[in-house]
């Protein structure tokens, strides 16, 4: 049954149910018909008994002479005494009794139907105790059974060739009506077949009526859509991570053939090979964050978490960038409870916030500042500046892949820098939020959630030294996902 | 030679600039689209070597508002964008060349001598005649603002004869253009197809620009 296909198995059952139902009714029709002719028989012997009854309270009966309704074709009628002696007979019956004197003996007022076989002929007796010209006389009226054998003989014969040929006409209509129903399935498959990478724009064709199959078909188109959207946020991945590698090997190529063709000083040399290695560190720089990216989307960035205390963690960072943001007048400040700890992996925490202080740095101007604040779900690290803010309509695109406030390519950056932040967030399972301040000035917000239950205050230490960082990206070999 | 270098990345536009200037040529550069488009109608150049990605105006807009200042110096897109549907674009709003980056600057050079080689006589990517306009890259045709539709067979007869406007073209000709080789040359086809045209682009709009020159062939006129 498994192995047959769905509209032979749909078929089958039709039929099998078709089939209980065509012989319940075959059975009912037969039985009432033969109900209806035993009705109809026992009537006509009660009339004829009747018959005869009258017949027989005159002194000459003269059943002999075919007198009366007695003696028509099939039926037959015999008067007897109480002791079983015939009085009187329809022509054609045997002289003796139709009835033995034990049947006689236990005949009511209502009288006896009695089945039985006259002369190798199926007969239906019905006899009556009647009284008549003073004596006690049996009436015993009957008649042949045969056209009532010959009538449901017929009926049976009709039910048994009309009712199979009934269910194989009906079953043929079921298979045709399952193959049409299950045709959409079979067109719905074939387009299926041809949709891939190639053309995903492709959708199934659903059929007009709001059915099982439409909302499978619509399930199925929606599916396809957000494969589509899918694969067309790959390819402009991809589009755009090679035009961003194009441009630094552009530069090298041209530098290096340049160079080559001309005679060239030492120094000119020297410069070209400062030019070279400048671009060769941007490609690997843009290696770096493309793998971070990649690693993000597949869900598995190396996450080691440790216990960082939140101050020490943001004066490092800090440090690091403090000379840079002298050269152009301008400080970092960091602001944070001494004894605020978090569960992170700190390299990768360190990169997203010099991603933010690079940023303020190329765009923002004024003080910058890095702050941290807490409560018992979360904590939160902002990092603010003074300056002009985003722009407003970057700013909900702030965090997308290869998205600038310019779309221009300009050298200072890809476009990738808070999109590495919100991947680095991600894998911590936290978020990050940029807005503009009120006073004027971007401000980006790190939001790390804190596991239920733990407090990871150091109770009465103010600090604790930086621990080192342990992690690094290269070192993915012995990385042990947290994810 | 003189080349106009339209390039908002610094590095690459000095590299650029040494490239041509060691090989003997006279270069400039341009920061924007807005400053090519005056630079390039100031002074003569030889050819322009347009980036796409520029700040403010595109390398694809200004090569189209090039082309409708009657700018007709020959234009090479030097781009990093390298996907076909770049490509195609670049060609369509009327670039003569599309190089993507990293590129071998031998090659750019040879491109753009053979640029220069074909000279600036007038390129439209769009035609237009009188008021008939014919776009071959959407194959689309206009008469003024109305848009005609057109079969295949229709369109490359009309095209043929918006590429010589005012031009008596024959039978021939103009089988040669839009039929393949070997049609049979003496059927009517090409009298037939021309009252098609004339059904479609002149008839609607009381106009006779599809001129029948007894004798000879036919003639788009470019003044109706």
């Amino acid at each position: 049954m498994k192995g047959l296909p769905i509209r032979l198995r749909l078929t089958l059952a039709f039929a099998v149910a078709v089939g209980v139902v065509l012989a319940a009714t075959g059975l009912f029709v037969y039985l009432q018909q033969e109900s209806a002719l035993d009705r109809t028989v026992n009537q006509g012997l009660r009339a004829r008994a009747a018959d005869v009854t009258a017949l027989a309270q005159q002194a000459d009966s003269g059943l002999r002479e075919g007198r009366g309704a007695a003696a028509d074709s099939s039926g037959f009628a015999q008067v007897l005494t109480s002791a079983g002696r015939v009085v009187d007979a329809t022509p054609g019956l045997p002289p003796r009794p139709l009835l033995q004197a034990h049947e006689l003996a236990h005949l009511g007022s209502q009288g006896r139907f009695i089945s039985y076989t006259l002369s190798r002929e199926r007969v239906r007796l019905l006899a009556v105790r009647v009284h008549a010209q003073d004596s006690n006389r049996v009436v015993v009226v009957g008649t042949s059974l045969e056209p009532r054998l010959t009538a449901l003989d017929d009926l049976r014969t009709e039910l048994l060739i009309g009712g199979p040929i009934a269910l194989i006409l009906v079953s043929l209509g079921g298979y045709l009506l399952a193959a049409a129903a299950l045709r959409p399935v079979d067109q719905m498959g074939e387009q299926a077949a041809t949709i891939s990478a190639a053309n995903p724009g492709q959708r199934l064709r659903l059929p007009p009526a709001d059915d099982e199959l439409a909302r499978l078909g619509r399930r199925l188109n929606d599916m396809l859509a957000r494969l589509e959207a899918a694969l067309e946020r790959e390819r402009g991945f991809v589009a755009n991570a090679s035009h961003e590698l194009r441009t630094p090997l552009a530069l090298l190529k041209t530098e290096l053939e340049l160079t080559l063709d001309e005679p060239a000083s030492i120094d000119a040399y020297r410069a070209a090979l400062r030019s070279a290695h400048d671009e060769a560190d941007r490609l690997s720089q843009l290696a770096e964050d493309l793998l971070l990216i990649a690693q993000a989307d597949a869900q598995t960035m190396p996450i080691r978490r440790s216990t960082i205390t939140v101050a020490d963690m943001l004066s490092a960072v800090a440090a690091r960038y403090q000379r840079r943001a002298a050269d152009t007048g301008r400080t970092i400040t960091v602001d944070a409870p001494a004894d605020l700890t978090l569960l992170a992996d700190r390299f990768r925490l360190e990169q997203a916030l010099a991603n933010l202080i690079d940023n303020s740095l190329r765009y923002g101007s004024g003080p910058i500042r890095l702050a941290a604040a807490e409560d018992p779900q979360q904590v939160e690290i902002e990092v603010s500046d003074e300056g002009p803010g985003f722009p407003p309509e970057f700013l909900h695109r702030a965090f997308e892949r290869f998205s600038r406030p310019d779309q221009a390519r300009s050298r200072d950056g890809v476009g990738l820098g808070l999109a590495i932040v919100t991947a680095i967030m991600a894998a911590h399972s936290g978020s990050a939020t940029a807005s503009n301040r009120v006073g004027g000035g971007a401000s980006v917000t790190l939001t790390l959630f804190r596991p239920h239950g733990a407090d990871h205050r150091l109770s009465g230490v103010p600090s604790i030294p930086a621990m080192p960082s342990v992690a690094s990206v290269t070192d993915n070999s012995s990385a042990i996902s947290n994810l | 030679m003189k080349v106009l270098v339209v390039e908002d990345e610094l590095k690459m536009a000095s590299l650029l600039l040494r490239g041509f200037r060691n090989n003997g040529h006279a270069a400039d550069i341009a920061r924007t689209g807005e400053d090519a488009s005056w630079m390039a109608a100031a002074a003569e150049y030889d050819v322009i070597v347009l980036d796409v990605m520029l700040p403010g105006r595109d390398g694809f807009a200004t090569c189209t508002a090039l082309r409708e200042a009657g700018v007709w110096t020959p234009v090479l897109m030097l781009t990093a964008r390298g996907s076909v549907e770049d490509r195609v674009r670049g060609l369509d709003v009327g670039a003569d060349d599309y190089l993507v980056k990293p590129f071998s600057f031998a090659e750019l050079l040879a491109r753009v001598r053979a640029l220069v080689r074909r000279g600036d006589r007038p390129r439209p990517a769009v035609l237009n005649v009188g008021a008939l306009r014919l776009d071959p890259a959407t194959r689309q045709v206009w008469r003024d603002t109305s848009e005609i539709e057109l079969t295949a067979k229709e369109f490359a007869l009309l095209e043929a004869f918006m590429r010589r406007p005012g031009q008596v073209l024959t039978r021939d000709q103009l089988l040669e253009q839009a039929w393949d080789i070997g049609y049979d040359n003496r059927s009517n086809v090409i009298a037939v197809y021309v009252n098609y045209l004339r059904e479609k682009i002149d008839r609607p709009f009381g106009t006779r620009s599809l001129e029948t020159v007894r004798g000879a062939g036919y003639r788009l006129r470019e003044r109706e």
